[in-house]
């Protein structure tokens, strides 16, 4: 079965791919900037099957990063969890940067531009400076073990930042992003065979984050191992 | 005899402010900076006689600029310091983790009022401002020094175990900073006379809070190989 299982997910995300384009519709009620209000979005918003999952995909990732930095910090030390937060703060970086392209592209046919310091865009940006410079500080530091401690302290102290950055920060501005999906309405207010996409593709994500961690984590682990070997 | 954690932190507080006032260090730098390029932005926005409400939007975000390079600037020496010297390890047997933390955030703490004390009144007066609510502009000074003290010790304690420090405290400590920066040029900007906007005042207390109990927590890891 496990040797499988990357097929599963491989047969899973090209499923969700074609279903995002034959299968479901397009949102209606948007319209482009340059477009009559409550029209018809068109194919540029099947790109949300995607940005949606990506970024919180990235979301995960950070979080799973900060859970594995304090289990470090808080256990016996295993250089297995610092590893496996290493490798998701990477993974966490690629998804944070794709669903920040794709958020960019979005914007561009909803808004007209690229980038509108929509207070979204700058929470999920400074989130993207602050795990690039966990990454600055594991280079900046030699000695592996010290570096690891570092990065782990840092990567609680981002844990426990966050909720500024994505609570408090949105609330000084105005924010363009819809309301969460289900909002203070108690009512899902997408399209169901939408929504049935959405859910398939985001869970097809989320398996595809913790394939790439494990391999990712297995592959530091290598490394970790034949530096010990060479020493 | 023990120590009290109360003395130890006194004590790191008291050393820290004696070598301070041998070397002049931070005095010379961070006054001299915050001075300088408070009179420079003043004098170049001087004479394009930008009025008074733009003045009161743009007054807090040079405030906080100021501080927030003053910071980067000069507090990072606080552990760097102690490293070059060789005296860290001296300083890990005479004090617990928390105390010494503690200490060293009181020391940056008044360092930044002091700075805070000389920027606040010159930019009011050089900007020609009328402070509009005085206490809230001495508590938004007060909460926002208190947040940026606390968080740039826990990564001054970060960043000296590494190299390029400088740099390497600038990229760490921006993203962690924002949300702090942002709450204290929006209080800031209050009290020099624009509208209130709800909560503010709580979210950064909130934020301090946060800070203070993340940084007692983490630094003994930090600061214990």
């Amino acid at each position: 079965m496990k040797r499988h299982a990357p097929w599963l997910l491989w047969a899973w995300l090209a499923a969700v791919i074609v279903a995002a384009f034959y299968y479901a519709p397009t949102a209606q009620g948007f319209s482009g900037y340059d477009q009559p209000p409550g029209g018809d979005a068109g194919h540029a918003s099947r790109i949300l099957f995607f940005h949606v999952p990506m970024a919180w995909v990235s979301f995960l990732a950070f979080v799973a990063a900060g859970v594995w930095s304090l289990r470090y910090l808080a256990g016996r030390r295993d250089p297995r969890q610092d590893r496996a937060a290493l490798a998701a703060v990477e993974l966490g970086l690629v998804f944070g940067v794709l669903a920040t392209v794709t958020g960019a592209l979005w914007a561009r046919f909803m808004w007209g531009a690229y980038w509108n310091w929509d207070p979204r865009q700058t929470s999920v940006l400074i989130a993207l400076l602050f795990y690039a410079a966990y990454l600055a500080l594991r280079a900046a530091v030699e000695d592996r073990a010290t570096g690891a401690r570092l990065a782990a302290a840092y990567a609680v102290l981002g844990l426990v930042v966050a909720p500024f950055l994505f609570f408090v920060l949105p609330r000084l501005g105005f924010t363009l992003h819809p309301d969460a999906v289900i909002n203070t309405r108690g009512k899902v207010e997408v399209e169901s065979r939408m929504l049935q996409v959405l859910v398939a593709s985001a869970a097809g994500f989320t398996a595809l984050f913790f394939w790439m961690h494990s391999l990712r984590r297995r592959l530091l682990d290598l490394a970790a191992r034949r530096e010990e070997e060479s020493i | 005899m023990r120590s009290t954690w109360i003395a130890e932190a006194a004590a790191v507080f008291a050393k820290d402010w004696r070598c301070e006032l041998r070397a002049k260090h931070a005095i010379a730098t961070l006054g001299l900076f915050a001075v300088t390029s408070l009179i420079v932005a003043s004098l170049a926005l001087g004479p394009v006689g930008i009025d008074t409400a733009e003045r009161v939007a743009f007054a807090p975000v040079l405030i906080w600029l100021i501080l927030l390079f003053a910071t980067a600037a000069g507090l990072p020496r606080a552990f760097v310091h102690e490293e070059e010297t060789h005296t860290a390890t001296a300083l890990r047997l005479s004090a617990s983790p928390s105390a010494l933390f503690a200490g060293k955030a009181a020391y940056s703490f008044s360092v930044l009022a002091a700075v805070e004390a000389v920027v606040a009144p010159l930019a009011a007066a050089l900007l020609q401002i009328d402070v509009a609510r005085p206490g809230l502009l001495a508590g938004a000074l007060a909460l926002g020094g208190f947040g940026l003290a606390v968080a740039s010790t826990l990564l001054a304690a970060i960043v000296a175990q590494g190299r390029g420090r400088t740099t390497l405290f600038a990229a760490l400590a921006f993203p962690v900073l924002v949300p702090l920066l942002a709450l204290a040029v929006a209080l800031t900007r209050a009290a020099l006379g624009a509208e209130v906007a709800a909560g503010i005042l709580a979210q950064l207390v909130l934020y301090d809070a946060t800070v203070t109990v993340a940084g007692l927590m983490l630094f003994p890891a930090v600061w214990n190989p």
